[in-house]
């Protein structure tokens, strides 16, 4: 018992070094090998002292001979033995069950793991950097049991993260990162090989501490600090990448054959193409992107340190987008005194961006193979048909674009710099009392722009336009910059408690209170007409540019500030009863007073039933923890509640604008209440070689927040945010795993996961919901509806018409109405015949991963399916007159002599939003292989460590999804956007690299 | 422990003794609603502004509100390309819409955004203790004034609607949700009209104190003229003659067609008049959204939509030396007045000359006014009033005046009948395109006969009424129905 609280008392106050008596206990810290442990912590609670075993394992430290010294080091079990005067040899034993023996981050402090009650997915750096991916939620895909990632393969993009479901219609449904103890919104400018600990807070007792901010869960990352002997980590790859899978377009010959079906006129297009060009192939190449990594980690008796630099370079398969990111970090931690530590952090991101429309991936799916790139005389292509090919006069037969002229004309830079940092002090003010005060901040800037050649674009859209006849009004190039930035900050203070009561009663406090400012966003645009051809020539010095100046934006948006109260208490009684309270009362600046402070509690309560007499006998079982949890979470980011003066149209000349109040606010809008109840259990077999853990859980958004409209007569045209409905989440998460050591030179593993989740809107209160009509596709037709008819559907729900199949009689595609007749597209009713016909995201997603060490080769398999999701194949939808189509339409679609075909008869006119085009969005894709090579280097060596390795990113991918990926990201927005529907939209990825990790 | 206490103690008391403050946030991207931000002679005036904003708009006065009061009735057809329907010009030409119509829809929402916007202004003007006490009144006046004339509007059109004429509480009570959904009866609304319209001419000043782009507002005169109007449709003979007498210090002007040009804007016969001003681009939004090129010429050599198109029987109402014919109708082949040739490959054979704007002709904002009332209505008006009262001797000079100015001769009309029916007409050649005809037609009970005569059929005990919009039928179930006749 006594040996746990110590090692837990250690493990938490693992970085204090303390002076104790004046006389100097020498010794070496082994493994079972007898190979010295470096950084293995020596500890004496009776000296109040603790020292870091060296490169070697050998540590110094000041205590008298017969205190106790507790050792331990992460991966071992802790010692405790008597300090002797002669040097000392501690022989530590690795851990079997390391899992639960770890320590996990958790809000304002740290837990073991075994004594956590709460549900946290916890990934260690190796696992998150084994995967060469930029960000790091990105590697944790398929990792973690309940937390759904969809994969953006932008360069430099941002992967969506859904815990445990979707609360919210209208509010932000992302998680709160907490990167060393500063709240943000993302982490891309975090390097990936900086990360130590990547930690997702899961449920609601241990998301709580968290308050408004926690609904959708939270993710803790933690940076690398510096341990031991100066090391020199050198980490550098490079590779290539391509599209996971292509979509194969018809031909020249196909598109002439399907389209002069389509215009009923046989010798539009002839057969015979002079041209045949592949449009995906000409805006793409094989991407390429390399990482350089250096850092430097070190500690000695009053300093620990750790300085990095990085490098990521992306070369796009879209041509001409280039990514590039380049970090600096450091992180310091100084021990001032027996009692005080101060630990600082501070990094440096600059990202340089160089974007190309991604509209450009649709209109090569859409523009013809019969037109060239450029004609023999250099000008770009254009759908112009003479004679039936394409040619320089004629007529137009789409109003497509030419894809390769859109990329080349696209000028746009963007450059990114963020600060972040923060300094955290750490006093012991006696044993079992600790106070901590951290401030942390963060400084963003981010400038732009976008230089249009106007003239050049007028000229490109068709051949035989010479510049005099562009309209002298018209724009000759147009210049867009922005400029935004923002500071924002944290600063938080809290006591932590901890002492063991008549041995059996493990108390632990924290109670603390913190402060955060999101600061002002700063936004500045400008935008001019007729600049200088050359971007070196556009801020000239002393040229007064108002007259050419057409647009102009200067915005300061609102500052939004959190004052907050928190305290957890955690208990465990006779090392085997948990119980965890925790409560914090947020005050938000973004509700109206009287609606600006809320509490939310949670409780967590776990038993170890492995440690009752009844069980500790059974052969097999090595741990069996039973855990259970409620509590209550806000989410704060919801439309805002500003009733405002709306400036309106200006009254004639030199008058003043007029102004007014044309919306009503709901005063009692506030954040949105999540109320989670969950249970589970945690299990380990067959001598820890099987682990595993069940969670359920049964989560209930109470007061979801949609717009309603206010009646006609009011007068009042803007709808109101209220809180009108809610939205459930059931589901449940198995994790697996199996690690076995056969011999010295084998061990292996094979684990998975499985989450299911159901989602539902689950009530709605107020008749008069604004319907939010969404997933629009350009031209007319949408995809998505949430109003008052949605009540029992999962949020983000695809409503369309259901597709019927074909008439016989004539290849038209036919439609289910109301009734269940088959009908055509023109005797459709919006209102009535439309239905709700599956979810964006999928119910279920699941994981596996399995490995092995064999001597010094390490290998390596990660795979990631999801279930149940739906995905609306826009670009095909979109496809209109005179557009290509895809190359399996053009070999089987209806005729009079082939009236059975599987595709309708050709045709012109915008297809409604249908089932035809929506498809299942189920797949399995190995997300990672890799496999690597230790060389067999002396320790002594200037090199010690080298590891070769290859690494293949999302090789192999089974989807029944037509398109390039079933992951379609859209805008991000699930309920107001195109989530789910792919058009425009950057495919999926696989790339292949290879690498080296050097150490000196 | 008892350290941890006074500790958390100290700091939680300076937290949170200053944590109130601390979440007072000033917004900086919206300015809130603030009675001391309103609280300066120029801000109470923004919020009169605001309202005649409104009438820039497109769902206030551009292409739907054509639609329902010139293409609906005979003085007017859809035009433009047979295939174009304009969304709903074809069905409301055709007489064929219903509830779902959107222009209905668009008119009715217009209409309460205003009124929404002068009870705003009524809400925050008595509370404006800093503005000087004459403008207030003035502003009060105004507001009244024009929350009078979108009631009128509506009562015209739909019949009996909902008088909203405070702000609501939020959220509604149950009185406020009344006040909302219930459609009052047509008396009612009237009455309320001719009550606000009451006090905004205590408070308006004569037009005549109006200087600069103040003339742009409405005065006293604006208040007893649609006070005129409304007793007009009212039958209320004696007050209509009474409020045309207060309409003091106006005057025809002479050249007719002068008042629908840039030159002839708040001239001595202009009593309400909605300005529009020009600009080149869409960013500075002052004049009315496409009203003008929505009924410019179309097709080769035009630079309009095309729709709006005068009918055949209005050009053929006018009598022979008529000048109000060539100021009204574009006539294909035509020279305009600055000199712009009218193709003869433009679809339509004529077009909407009210609409013109030389300056900024194909442009969303132009500087094309609408004259809601003008002088020569006023002497219309009475004349009808007195021939109603038996006074036709007194009526015949005024209609006269009118017919004078138009370069026609005195009317041949002599008895009571004949009287009343050369008034009528000469209040549609008068007032062609001024959004006037198809009340008029329906006010007076010339519709059946004038839409047979347009050859579309005028359902009697349904083409009265427009259809309430179907949004407005939803959302106030158990409170109001719709028209008759099975809209």
């Amino acid at each position: 018992m006594k040996n746990f609280i110590f090692s837990f008392l250690a493990l938490l106050l693992l970085p204090i070094y303390m002076m104790g008596q004046a006389q100097a206990i020498k010794g070496k810290v082994v493994d079972s090998s007898g190979m010295g442990i470096p950084g293995a912590i020596v500890a004496s609670s009776d000296a109040r002292a603790t020292a870091d075993a060296d490169f070697d394992g050998n540590f110094t430290i000041n205590a008298k001979p017969g205190d106790i010294l507790k050792v331990s080091m992460l991966g071992f079990d802790s010692v405790s033995v008597p300090a002797t005067a002669t040097p000392m040899t501690i022989t530590l034993k690795e851990a079997g069950d390391t899992a639960l023996k770890e320590v996990v981050v958790i809000g304002y402090g740290t837990r073991k793991k075994i004594d956590n009650t709460s549900a946290v997915s916890s990934l260690k750096s190796e696992e998150i950097t084994k995967m060469k991916v930029s960000n790091a939620t990105q590697a944790i895909q398929g990792k973690a049991a309940g937390v759904q990632v969809t994969s953006s393969n932008t360069p430099g993009g941002t992967p969506s993260v859904i815990i445990r479901g979707v609360g919210t219609a209208l509010g932000g449904r992302n998680p709160l990162y907490v990167v060393d103890g500063m709240p943000t919104d993302n982490i891309n400018n975090i390097n990936t090989n900086d990360i130590t600990s990547y930690e997702v807070l899961k449920d609601a007792s241990a998301l709580a501490i968290y308050g408004t901010r926690g609904a959708n869960g939270v993710i803790m990352i933690t940076t690398k600090t510096g341990k031991g002997k100066m090391t020199i980590d050198f980490d550098s790859y490079s590779g290539f990448k391509s599209a996971l899978k292509k979509v194969k377009m018809a031909n020249s010959e196909g598109f002439a054959r399907y389209s002069n079906a389509a215009f009923n006129d046989p010798t539009k297009f002839s057969l015979n193409q002079p041209i045949n060009t592949n449009w995906y192939d000409e805006i793409t190449r094989t991407g390429t992107y390399s990482e350089n990594n250096i850092a430097l980690s070190g500690s000695s008796e009053s300093v620990k340190y750790f300085l990095s630099a990085g490098n990521y370079q992306e070369k796009g398969i879209l041509n001409g987008t280039d990514y590039s990111r380049t970090t600096i970090r450091s992180n310091n931690e100084y021990k001032i005194s027996d009692r005080l530590r101060l630990s600082q952090n501070f990094s440096v991101t600059s990202i340089k961006n160089t974007p190309k429309p991604l509209s450009a991936f649709t209109t090569a799916y859409r523009q013809s193979p019969i037109v060239p790139v450029r004609y023999a005389n250099g000008k770009y292509g254009v759908p112009f048909v003479n004679n039936g090919i394409a040619a320089q006069t004629g007529s137009q037969f789409n109003s497509v674009g030419n894809p390769v002229s859109a990329i080349d004309y696209n000028n746009e830079k963007q450059q990114t710099v963020i600060l972040q940092g923060g300094l955290k002090l750490d006093f012991d003010i006696t044993k079992s009392l600790k106070f901590t005060s951290q401030f942390n901040g963060e400084f963003y800037t981010y400038k732009q722009y976008n230089y249009v050649d106007n003239l050049a674009i007028w000229l490109a859209a068709d051949p035989n336009r010479v510049v005099d006849a562009y309209d002298p009004k018209s724009n000759i190039n147009t210049l867009t910059r922005n400029r935004d930035q923002y500071f924002n900050w944290n600063l938080s203070n809290y006591f932590t408690y901890n002492k063991v009561f008549a041995e059996i009663h493990d108390v632990e406090v924290t109670a603390g209170i913190e402060a955060n400012v999101i600061g002002t966003r700063e936004k500045l645009g400008i935008t001019r007409k007729n600049v200088e051809a050359n971007s070196n020539y556009w801020a000239l010095d002393g040229v007064p540019y108002a007259a050419n100046v057409v647009g102009y934006t200067d915005v300061a948006l609102n500052q939004q500030k959190l004052s907050s109260y928190f305290a957890r208490f955690q208990y465990k009684l006779m090392d085997r009863y948990l119980f965890t309270g925790t409560v914090r009362r947020d005050g938000s600046s973004q509700f109206s007073e009287g609606n600006r402070w809320g509490t939310f509690p949670s409780f967590g309560a776990g038993w170890i039933v492995t440690k009752e007499n009844f069980l500790s006998n059974v052969k097999g079982l090595d741990l069996l923890k039973i855990r259970g949890s409620w509590g209550r979470l806000g989410n704060q980011k919801v439309p805002l509640n500003n009733q405002t003066f709306t400036s309106g149209l200006n009254y004639g000349p030199d008058s003043d604008p007029g102004i007014s109040v044309d919306s009503a606010v709901d005063p009692n809008l506030s954040w949105e209440i999540v109320e989670e109840l969950s249970a589970g259990f945690d299990i380990e077999m067959f001598n820890n070689r099987l682990k595993g853990s069940f969670d359920v859980y049964d989560k209930n958004t109470t007061n979801a927040i949609l717009y309603v409209l206010p009646y006609s007569t009011s007068g009042l045209t803007q709808r109101t945010a209220t809180h009108v409905g809610e939205v459930s989440n059931k589901g449940y998460e198995i994790a697996l795993r199996w690690d076995d050591k056969i011999n010295d030179n084998l061990s292996y593993w094979v684990g998975g996961n499985f989450s299911h989740n159901q989602n539902k809107l689950a009530s709605l209160n107020n008749p008069s919901i604004a319907p939010i009509v969404a997933g629009n596709l350009g031209n007319g037709q949408n995809t998505k509806m949430l109003d008052i008819t949605s009540v029992g559907q999962p949020i983000g729900s695809f409503y369309m018409y259901e597709y019927a199949g074909i008439d016989p009689a004539n290849g038209q595609m036919l439609y289910y109405n109301a009734s269940g007749n088959k009908v055509a597209q023109g005797a459709l009713n919006e209102v009535n015949d439309k239905k709700y016909v599956g979810s964006v995201l999928p119910t279920a997603n699941y994981g596996v991963t399995l490995g092995l060490t064999y001597k010094a080769i390490d290998f390596s398999v990660d795979g990631y399916g999801t279930g149940g999701a739906k995905v609306y194949n826009g670009k095909k939808a979109q496809r209109f007159s005179g557009e290509n189509v895809e190359a399996s339409l053009t070999r089987d679609f209806w005729t009079s002599t082939n009236t059975t075909a599987s595709n309708p008869a050709p045709f012109n006119q915008v297809p409604v939003a249908s089932t035809y085009y929506l498809e299942s969005a189920d797949f399995f894709r190995i997300n990672n292989i890799t496999l690597g090579y230790k060389l067999p280097l002396k320790e002594e060596g200037f090199i010690n460590y080298c590891r070769i390795y290859v690494n293949a990113v999302n090789p192999f991918i089974t989807q029944k999804f037509s398109g390039f990926s079933p992951e379609a990201l859209g805008d991000g927005e699930l309920v107001t956007g195109t989530q789910g529907v792919e058009l425009d939209a950057y495919p999926s990825l696989r790339s292949f690299v290879i690498g080296a990790n050097l150490k000196f | 422990m008892k350290r941890l206490y006074i500790s958390l103690f100290i700091l939680a008391g300076l937290f949170s003794g200053c944590s109130d403050d601390f979440l007072d946030v000033d917004q900086t991207d919206k300015i809130p609603v603030d009675i001391d931000y309103l609280n300066t002679d120029s801000k109470a005036t923004e919020l009169v502004t605001s309202i005649y904003n409104q009438f820039l708009s497109w769902d206030m006065s551009s292409f739907g509100w054509n639609g329902v009061t010139s293409i609906i009735s005979d003085d007017a057809d859809k035009g433009s390309d047979p295939g174009d329907t304009g969304s709903d010009k074809d069905v409301l030409d055709a007489l064929t819409y219903n509830a779902s119509t959107p222009s209905f829809e668009s008119v009715w929402k217009a209409n309460y955004a205003g009124i929404n916007k002068c009870n705003q202004a009524l809400n925050y003007l008595p509370q404006l203790d800093k503005v000087t006490p004459a403008l207030r009144n003035r502003l009060i006046g105004e507001a009244k004034f024009m929350r009078a004339f979108m009631y009128f509007t509506l009562v015209k059109g739909y019949g009996a609607v909902p008088i909203v004429d405070r702000l609501a509480n939020i959220p509604l009570t149950e009185e406020d949700k009344a006040m909302q959904l219930t459609r009052k009866p047509v008396a009612e609304v009237y009455d309320f009209i001719q009550k606000d319209l009451a006090e905004a001419a205590d408070f308006l000043p004569e037009k005549s104190t109006y200087a600069g782009n103040d003339k742009q507002r409405v005065s006293k005169g604006s208040a007893y003229a649609l006070l005129a109007k409304v007793n007009l449709y009212l039958k209320n003979w004696q007050a209509v003659i009474d409020n045309c007498d207060k309409v003091t210090g106006y005057s025809l002007v002479e050249d007719y067609s002068s008042q629908f040009k840039l030159e002839g804007e708040f001239g001595p016969e202009s009593i309400f008049e909605i300005n529009g001003v020009g600009s080149p681009t869409s960013d500075q939004k002052l004049g009315i959204g496409n009203y003008s090129v929505s009924q410019a010429p179309r097709g080769a050599g035009g630079w309009g939509w095309g729709f709006n198109t005068p009918t055949q029987g209005l050009a053929n109402a006018y009598e022979p030396g008529d000048v109000r014919k060539n100021a009204t109708i574009i006539f294909r082949g035509s020279v305009l007045y600055d000199g712009t040739i009218v193709p003869t490959t433009v679809t339509n054979p004529m077009y909407n000359y009210k609409a013109y704007s030389s300056d900024f002709s194909n442009l969303e904002f132009t500087d094309t006014n609408l004259r809601y009332l003008r002088y020569a209505e006023v002497l219309l008006m009475k004349a009808e009033a007195l021939n109603e009262l038996g006074q036709t001797g007194a009526a015949v000079p005024l209609l006269d005046a009118v017919r004078k100015r138009a370069n026609l001769g005195k009317t041949p009309a002599v008895s009571q009948a004949d009287v009343r029916t050369a008034i009528w007409k000469e209040r549609r050649v008068e007032l062609a395109f001024e959004h006037d005809r198809w009340f008029d037609l329906v006010r007076t009970g010339q519709a059946p006969a004038a839409m047979a005569a347009d050859g579309k059929t005028f359902v009697v005990g349904k083409h009265e009424l427009w259809p309430i919009p179907t949004f407005f039928i939803r959302e106030s179930v158990g409170y109001s129905t719709q028209n008759p006749g099975g809209y």
